[in-house]
């Protein structure tokens, strides 16, 4: 089948992204949180552009299975194929544009349209309508009117992304020297990981960037925002970050990670021992596998986002999209991750866990959505809107001469994370295409000796 | 009454089902339920589709387009969209090879007429 979607033409940038995005000067402004003509260039510009989480490979196991998500506002069905690869396609019929699959999933002989009953196979060819005769009388061309493929798919360790822009660049050029950290959870262990249960969907009434960029980097809030919760969880108060002796932020191309090399401070909050010792017990042979620096990251404190809006909280192992739904709302949708080799009763105390804490009715998940509501509501006010909010800390804080590869800044009680968000965010929404989004990336791209040492044989 | 050669019964393993191309009758699609032979037309009666294309369910022929049924042995409509049955041949089963047996158009004629 060929290639026949459209794309989306890039209108010009709006003449005032200085002023509600001014990182050089490491400010923002409430009404990128509020304002619906910035969210329909996020639309065209960063959703309908950049890679985007749609599936786990754990979620497939036979052709015809499929997932139903969306990119961006963008409807679309994450389908297994025979040969055992995926494929993405917009779930909705090239007729009179109806949705073809309303579950969210299962496995399918191929999609029907309820209009008119255009019948689609699992590699999105039409194959048939009804009263086919009126089609042939018409000198139909059905090979034209097969599904809309989304032009890129690619995964990386079980994680599947799709891209609408044919002209982006590869996942790999694009996650970067990123995936040396998102191995810590993503491959610390032979067999990979899946997803356990299924995905926990909810709303919140916040700006989609406020949970990402809360995740990109911001470990700040946690001591202060789930004091009460870790009080609930823990019996006691969460860790205090600044004690810790070595932290780091690390950030490229606006995705970002922010970790303390503490090995459970993260997993501790879901209230079960048996998790904290299973993190002990396969960290040996995570720095076989991975070397000793990561393998304090399996459950330390941290978190990160691949950006745009896909989030994970190693050691929660929660993972997540904040799926835009206009500028002041977001649909989360949550699912629990785990080693594939991790004993059942682990991997039942971990999608508990994920209940009790990251879910609607979670502890932790409460005191973030109040906060992240009102950082957009607030921007509903015309006058609070214009006004600058702070996003400065850390300003000298790049490691130069390190082995740690990606930009590296001490220290996870920064904003230097944020700062890269917004600023690659601002980048995209002034940038008419791939070739002139500016490349501020400053570290390693692969990571060097002493960060290197014990990786496994795979990496070379 | 026209005898039409299909396939070697060895050819057609069970529970599945072959088209056979027939420019002058239609084509026929020919099916193996657990060692028991059978023949219908090939063609959906809804929309255009080959039903030798469906996947078996149980006695059901489901078709690959609309996913409406079909009764394997009576040639009945069993399934939304279909209505309208399909037509079912007699196998006769010689030295190992299957045939169909369809009755010549005359004669159909006269079948439906005494209908």
């Amino acid at each position: 089948m060929t290639i026949n979607i459209e794309t989306v033409d890039v209108t010009n940038a709006l003449n005032d992204i200085d002023q509600f995005c001014d990182i050089p000067n490491a400010r923002i402004s409430g009404e990128i949180f509020y304002r619906s003509d910035i969210y329909e260039q996020e639309l065209e510009k960063v959703f309908a552009r950049c890679w985007l989480f749609v599936a786990h490979e754990s979620q497939f196991k036979k052709a015809g299975d499929y997932i139903a998500t969306t990119m961006g506002e963008d409807d679309v069905i994450v389908v297994r194929q025979k040969d055992g690869s995926h494929r993405a396609f917009i779930n909705a019929c090239p007729h009179r544009g109806n949705k073809v699959c309303f579950s969210e999933s299962g496995n399918a002989r191929g999609f029907i349209c309820n209009y008119h009953g255009w019948s689609f196979d699992i590699a999105g060819n039409l194959i048939g309508q009804h009263e086919s005769g009126v089609y042939e009388d018409s000198n139909f061309d059905a090979s034209q009117w097969g599904l809309r493929e989304v032009p890129l798919i690619d995964s990386y360790k079980g994680l599947i992304f799709a891209n609408f822009d044919a002209q982006a660049p590869s996942l790999k050029e694009y996650l970067g020297p990123m995936t040396w950290y998102f191995d810590a959870l993503f491959d610390n262990q032979e067999g990979g990981t899946e997803f356990v249960g299924g995905c926990i969907r909810s709303t919140m009434d916040c700006n989609w960037k406020i949970a990402a960029e809360n995740f990109v980097g911001d470990i700040l809030h946690a001591g202060w925002t789930h004091d009460s919760a870790a009080r609930a969880m823990l019996g006691g108060a969460v860790s205090k970050v600044s004690d810790f002796d070595e932290s780091y932020s690390v950030n490229w191309n606006g995705h970002g990670y922010e970790f303390a090399l503490d090995t459970v401070g993260n997993v501790a909050v879901l209230g079960e021992s048996a998790l904290n010792k299973y993190l002990h017990t396969i960290k040996p042979s995570v720095a076989e596998r991975l070397g000793d620096f990561r393998s304090n990251m399996i459950g330390s404190v941290s978190s990160a986002t691949i950006f745009p809006n896909f989030s994970f909280l190693p050691g929660q192992n929660t993972i997540r999209v904040w799926q835009p739904r206009g500028p002041n709302k977001i649909e989360l949708y949550t699912w629990v991750l785990v080693n594939k080799s991790a004993p059942e009763d682990i991997k039942e105390k971990w999608r508990k866990g994920a209940m009790m804490t990251f879910s609607p009715t979670g502890v932790f998940e409460m005191d973030d959505g109040e906060n992240w509501e009102y950082c957009t509501k607030t921007a509903r006010g015309k006058v609070t809107s214009k006004q600058h909010l702070y996003v400065g800390l850390g300003p000298d804080t790049l490691l130069k001469d390190t082995d740690l590869p990606a930009n590296v800044y001490a220290g996870q009680l920064n904003e230097a994370n944020s700062r890269a968000f917004y600023q690659y965010w601002s980048d995209l929404l002034k940038a008419p295409n791939w070739k002139a989004v500016p490349d501020r990336n400053v570290g390693r791209t692969e990571a060097g000796e002493s960060a290197a040492q014990c990786v496994n044989k795979e990496m070379g | 009454m026209k005898q039409i050669f299909l396939c070697k019964a060895g050819d057609l393993p069970s529970e599945t089902v072959r088209k056979v191309e027939n420019a002058e009758y239609g084509d026929i699609a020919v099916y193996n339920l657990g060692g028991q032979f059978y023949a219908t037309a090939d063609l959906c009666t809804h929309a255009t589709a080959s039903l030798a294309a469906g996947d078996i369910e149980d006695d059901l022929i489901v078709c690959p387009v609309h996913w409406g049924t079909f009764h394997i042995p009576t040639g009945e409509a069993r399934g939304f969209p279909c209505e309208v049955g399909i037509k079912t041949y007699p196998i006769k089963e010689e030295n190992g090879d299957l045939y169909a047996l369809i009755e010549a158009p005359e004669q159909q004629a006269e079948l439906i007429a005494k209908g």
